[in-house]
């Protein structure tokens, strides 16, 4: 596979704050990649990199063959974190006037903004103004503003903010379809799920560094997994079971029902332990042997809360 | 270049759909038809007041013949004037036209009032109250309409000088007022000058003397006598400065009222990934000129064709000043400068703010330093070598305004040039500094202060 994406040492400073370090990653032709980190972590600072809106203190950056993304932004759909479109414009001539900004004849662009918003099922509220439009609506006429020209590669910065899960699921829907037909996407969120349902690659970024780059798999692969346990059951009687290496209570009622996390050793499966629970006579009722999810993998990776927030956002703005 | 254009069409575009941009092109033509008409409307509609003069005793003998004469002569010299400003109407239209500014002027006067017979129960009635009340029913609703009167001025003369009690029929109308005041300060001088022993014909022909006076210049056409058409370039000069200076704050200020739109509406971002912050400020600038430059072109339009059917000759010598030398090309290089030089500080203060009250920190002190030219423009119609005007012309900031102004009165080469230079060089530093501040302000959500804006054009992003 040929590189779409290839970010080297990439450093960001802006006068004392560090808030980007040494980054380096690389996104695949054709990949859908997640880049994943909580609010402040240094994503929209790279991604603004990225697209040449902000010069890298230190590192280089090679999009589509350029070493600057204004060189190459015709061929880039870039979808900001802060989202708004001339309000007294409809949907159809905002689609056409960004799309002609990048190259799209003007009759092309209507064209396709009718088929698009159609598609989204906007047609009835192509011609209505901006400021008529829910906020979803609006979310869904910005993002297909960003890909009327059919771009190579797609940058969304948390495009899943302030959407409710129906249109959630749309927007999956749409960025799986610009993958299906060939783009590149790179998309920051700091929701996990997204990222695990749709990535064929995740970057994790913590406090402007790189955590962790790979698939889902490889990602939730360094966590470790463990069994979830309910009965009367005692933490110690558990932590003695074969191949547990911890106990976490984390739940249970006043009748002495008790709900136990039981992380497992390295290379341990967890059938070791559901024998030797049963030979031993422990009260039982469940007993689940649990994947580690992207949000486990994050924290165990990062140290970090992805819903938290490390924020440098404060310190980018006041540059 | 493409980019530029589609930014540029959007701007012009937004802004000429709105009911705003139609009130303003159509307010000057509008304004203009008032503010001749006004005058002229007010003056007719106003009631030709009845009035009545009633002296008081024997020593106010001939006091109300005083008060008529002096009204009467008052209308007489309101009349001089008129055909004096007729003449000049005519011959400022090329003795071919003017006719309607003629006839306009022709309806202009002093207060309307008519004299009337005294009411022979008003005049019966011994003075004193009685007489007061009825002169209070005189001037209300009690009597017919047809009886009716609007003031009732009872004359007196004690032993020192001539007074009088004006009743009118509505408190704030004090126009029969002023005029027996002037007619009665006239009898008393007459009197005081009789009494000293000087002829009242004397005092006449002293009052109606006016001086001829012949203006002079080696600088005008004719090397001797200065006419209004010598007079005439550094007019078109002072009006190019106001007009480029308000061109200038309507420009900047719908360009900063835009880009802080599009600030507020996070639309810059997305924006700037489309083009650069060069290409962007460049669309805007070029948008809002073809908008302002839309509307000047009709407002000029309409003066052309009012000025050209109401005044021809005058609107040939507005021409042939903006021909002479090639003027009109200094007035379009000097807008341009100075449009550009401020446009793009606008709208790099715009790309920081979201509302106006953010814009404040700096909007303040830039409109002071716009207020500079205004007051030294003035100074340049008349001395346009003096020191300070000279002196300022050299500060970018103030050089199309007072440049434009100095212009007609052909100023030291060197100076044009010079300040020109100046100008144009500054003017580019500007659009430098201002394209780094613009993309830094459009990607910052700093609030804005002089240090914050200073420190994103030294470092642009």
């Amino acid at each position: 596979m040929t590189a779409a994406l290839t970010l080297e040492s990439v450093s960001k400073r802006y006068g004392d704050f560090q808030a980007v370090r040494e980054l380096s990653f690389q996104v695949e032709k054709g990949q859908i990649c997640g880049f994943l980190g909580p609010n402040g972590a240094g994503k929209t600072s790279t991604l603004r990199m990225i697209l040449g809106l902000q010069a890298v203190t230190t590192g280089s950056i090679d999009i589509l063959g350029a070493d600057d993304g204004r060189k190459v932004r015709d061929r880039i759909g870039f979808l900001p974190e802060e989202r708004g479109l001339y309000k007294k414009m409809t949907p159809i001539d905002a689609i056409a006037f960004f799309g002609a900004l990048k190259g799209l004849p003007q009759a092309e662009g209507r064209k396709r903004a009718r088929d698009l918003l159609e598609q989204q099922g906007l047609g009835a509220s192509r011609n209505k103004k901006m400021k008529e439009l829910s906020k979803g609506m609006a979310q869904k006429v910005q993002l297909i503003a960003a890909v009327v020209h059919r771009p190579e590669f797609v940058i969304l910065d948390e495009p899943f903010s302030g959407l409710d899960p129906v249109n959630q699921q749309g927007l999956e829907a749409m960025i799986r379809g610009l993958a299906a037909d060939g783009a590149t996407v790179l998309f920051s969120t700091h929701v996990m799920q997204h990222a695990e349902r749709l990535c064929d690659k995740v970057v994790l970024l913590a406090r402007g560094r790189k955590a962790f780059e790979g698939t889902v798999t490889e990602a939730r692969a360094t966590s470790p997994r463990f069994l979830e346990l309910e009965g009367e059951i005692s933490s110690a009687a558990v932590a003695a079971l074969p191949g547990v290496s911890s106990v976490d209570h984390t739940g249970g009622d006043e009748a002495g029902v008790r709900i136990l996390k039981a992380t497992l050793a390295p290379g341990a499966g967890g059938q070791e332990a559901l024998k030797a629970a049963f030979l031993g006579g422990l009260d039982v009722r469940r007993f689940e042997l649990r994947e580690p999810s992207l949000h486990d993998a994050f924290i165990g990776l990062t140290g970090d809360h992805p819903d938290q927030d490390t924020s440098t956002k404060a310190l980018e703005a006041s540059q | 270049m493409n980019r530029i254009l589609l930014i540029a069409r959007r701007e012009f575009m937004a802004y000429a759909k709105t009911v705003g941009f139609w009130l303003s092109l159509l307010a000057f033509p509008i304004f203009a038809v008032l503010g001749g008409a006004l005058p002229i409307l007010m003056q007719t509609s106003q009631p030709i007041r009845q009035v009545v003069l009633i002296e008081e005793g024997p020593a106010a003998a001939g006091l109300a013949a005083a008060v008529q004469d002096s009204f009467a002569c008052d209308r007489e010299r309101r009349l001089e004037n008129r055909s004096e400003a007729q003449e000049a109407a005519a011959k400022a239209a090329g003795y071919a036209g003017g006719t309607a500014a003629s006839e306009a002027l022709n309806r202009i006067g002093g207060p309307r009032m008519q004299f009337v017979e005294v009411p022979s129960d008003l005049a019966t009635t011994p003075s004193g109250e009685p007489r007061e009340a009825l002169a209070r029913k005189y001037l209300g609703d009690e009597v017919p309409e047809a009886q009716q009167l609007d003031a009732v001025v009872f004359l007196t003369r004690g032993e020192d000088a001539p007074s009088a009690r004006v009743w009118t029929r509505r408190a704030t109308d004090d126009a029969v007022e002023d005029v027996v005041r002037a007619a009665l300060r006239d009898a008393h001088r007459r009197d005081v000058f009789q009494t000293a022993g000087i002829d009242s014909s004397v005092v006449s022909a002293m009052e109606a003397f006016r001086p001829e006076i012949t203006a002079l210049s080696p600088q005008s056409a004719s090397g001797g006598e200065v006419s209004f058409r010598d007079r005439l370039p550094g007019i078109v000069g002072l009006a190019s400065g106001f007009l480029l200076w308000s061109l200038v704050i309507t420009g900047a200020s719908i360009l900063l009222n835009s880009v802080m739109e599009e600030k507020s509406n996070k639309i810059l971002e997305v924006l700037l990934s489309s083009a650069s912050a060069t290409e962007m400020m460049t669309g805007k600038v070029l948008g809002v000129a073809m908008l302002t430059g839309t509307v000047m072109l009709v407002w000029g339009g309409i003066g052309a064709f009012g000025l050209l059917t109401s005044f021809p000759q005058t609107a040939v010598d507005i021409g042939a000043v903006l021909m002479d030398g090639g003027l009109i090309f200094y007035f379009l290089a000097y807008a341009v400068g100075g449009y550009l030089m401020y446009a793009v500080l606008f709208a790099a203060i715009g790309a920081f703010c979201e509302t106006p009250r953010d814009a404040q920190t700096l909007m303040g002190p830039i409109m002071m330093i716009l207020v500079v030219p205004i007051l030294v423009m003035q100074m340049a119609l008349q001395t346009p070598d003096a020191a300070v005007v000279r002196i300022l012309s050299w500060v970018p900031f103030f050089t199309p305004f007072l440049m434009s102004a100095r212009a007609p009165s052909e100023p030291p080469m060197f100076e044009i040039v010079g300040t020109m230079v100046g100008m144009f060089a500054f003017t580019l530093l500007m659009i430098w500094l201002a394209g780094r501040a613009f993309r830094a302000g459009a990607l910052s959500d700093v609030k804005l202060s002089w240090k914050s804006f200073a420190s994103a054009m030294r470092g642009g992003s």
